[in-house]
């Protein structure tokens, strides 16, 4: 996963309010609100950084181990792919 | 959008940070309808030019508006509408309409859907058709405005029928109903019929007395919020809400200024599309210094419930539905009580079990009652 690139699903409406970015989905009026970890991912993933790229980013930003970093980007884009809410 | 923990969060942020979360948008005041309770004046005195309202569009992305419903006037009728909706979508709007649906084709009721709208809500006063053409002066409307409903569900659009009852249109209220269930659609019975923009209050003639609308009150199933499949509720509401509803509206009057605005064709920012009282335009500023700093926000804003002279000690407050704005338009005072929301709210707190209930305004007034001709003359379409 971690040399893929992760596009947003083009159909969502999203706004980032507040620091966090908030996403509802048009099919079925959905709305998810992402915590501040899942926003920078988000805004990220928007300027088509690969994951191995935000995740480094996500290290950095967040103080947190290399490794950590890759596992929680992972999982966090795992996770929106269910939703539908990314595409890889 | 329904309420829920999610929502309830959203709003509470937008709310700390002033965020123009939901933005209520008339593209055109036009209209190929000519209904009889409207409150619009449908000439084209200079509306918004293409170019105009993208630029609107990209301040208010950056703004923090989410929710963008566009509406009119008949949207349908602006020759650019797809271009407008085409655009909005590029900045992630979430996009709702408002329209007769007169002019939506199958085709167009399939570019809808790709081009993301959520949902669609449309017109509709009866089950019968002669009422519902009577209502809007067009011949064959009722039958337009049907198929286009089906055209939009068979792409999987959510549809949702807004209804303004009136005189005409009580009695078939259970047809109309039926009518939504039989399609699959939600809607929502509205029992305020505005004056118009420019003042006039002839219309409020067609208003149901809060006797007539009894009925409408006792019925359970009309004032809880049925839910759909697809999530979308029915009942009785306002059709030029927002939608967005929640506790963190407690103690302010409502969303108004808040969270929520309204921008008219012309380019006239207000907090609600009932509360038209200007306090910019976006022809010569910006919207974000409108939004912020112009003193009409900025007087909505520092509003709270406890702030009404009258209604703040209303002993039956829980049951009234106050506006701001019509309290603005009918009694010429936006903190003021006016005579229909104390007459429903009186019904209501009636129909709930309260004995002899009195709101604030009538106990403080001996129960006189404004007659339409005081009331013409305390309407007021002025600035704060």
């Amino acid at each position: 996963m971690s040399s893929e690139t992760i596009t947003l699903n083009p159909q969502l409406a999203w706004r980032e309010i507040e620091g966090r970015v908030v996403v509802i989905s048009p099919a079925d009026s959905v709305v998810h609100e992402l915590n501040e970890t899942a926003t920078f991912i988000w805004k990220q993933a928007e300027s088509g950084r690969s994951v191995a790229e935000i995740a480094d980013l996500l290290s950095l930003e967040f103080c947190v181990e290399p490794t950590q970093a890759r596992s929680d980007t992972e999982e966090l884009l795992r996770m929106l792919l269910q939703k539908g809410l990314v595409t890889s | 959008m329904n309420q829920t923990p999610v929502m309830d969060s959203v709003i509470r942020r937008s709310m700390v940070g002033s965020v123009p979360l939901s933005v209520h948008f008339d593209v055109t005041y036009r209209c190929n309808e000519r209904c009889v309770h409207c409150y619009l004046d449908h000439e084209d005195y200079g509306e918004l030019e293409t170019t105009e309202i993208k630029n609107i569009l990209i301040q208010l992305a950056a703004s923090g508006t989410l929710m963008l419903t566009f509406s009119g006037g008949e949207i349908f009728l602006r020759e650019d509408f797809f271009e407008l909706l085409e655009f909005a979508k590029d900045l992630h709007f979430d996009i709702a309409l408002k329209s007769n649906a007169l002019m939506i084709t199958a085709a167009r009721a399939a570019r809808l859907r790709a081009l993301g709208v959520r949902q669609v809500q449309v017109s509709v006063y009866s089950a019968d058709p002669e009422i519902h053409d009577a209502i809007t002066k067009v011949r064959g409307s009722f039958a337009r405005s049907l198929k286009a409903i089906r055209f939009l569900k068979s792409q999987g659009l959510r549809v949702k029928i807004a209804c303004p009852l009136m005189k005409q249109n009580l009695a078939g209220l259970r047809q109309l109903r039926a009518l939504a269930d039989e399609l699959g659609i939600s809607y929502v019975i509205d029992m305020t019929i505005t004056p118009k923009l420019d003042g006039d209050t002839s219309v409020l003639a067609l208003r149901n007395s809060a006797e007539d609308l009894l009925g409408v009150m006792q019925d359970p199933t009309l004032q809880g919020k049925a839910v759909l499949d697809d999530g979308s509720e029915s009942g009785v509401g306002s059709a030029i809400s927002s939608g967005m509803e929640g506790d963190a509206y407690d103690g302010i009057p409502c969303s108004a200024g808040h969270n929520t605005c309204y921008i008219s064709p012309y380019g006239d920012v207000y907090p609600c599309v009932q509360m038209p009282v200007a306090a910019g335009n976006l022809r010569t500023e910006k919207f974000d210094e409108i939004w912020r700093r112009s003193p009409q926000f900025e007087r909505v804003r520092a509003i709270r419930d406890s702030d009404l002279p009258v209604c703040a000690k209303c002993s039956i407050r829980k049951y009234c539905e106050r506006c701001p704005g019509l309290a603005q338009m009918e009694g010429g005072d936006l903190l003021g009580a006016y005579e229909r929301a104390c007459e429903l709210a009186e019904m209501k707190a009636r129909v709930a079990g309260v004995a002899n209930p009195v709101s604030a305004w009538h106990a403080q007034n001996d129960g006189k009652i404004l007659s339409p001709a005081t009331l013409s003359s305390l309407v007021q379409i002025a600035s704060l």
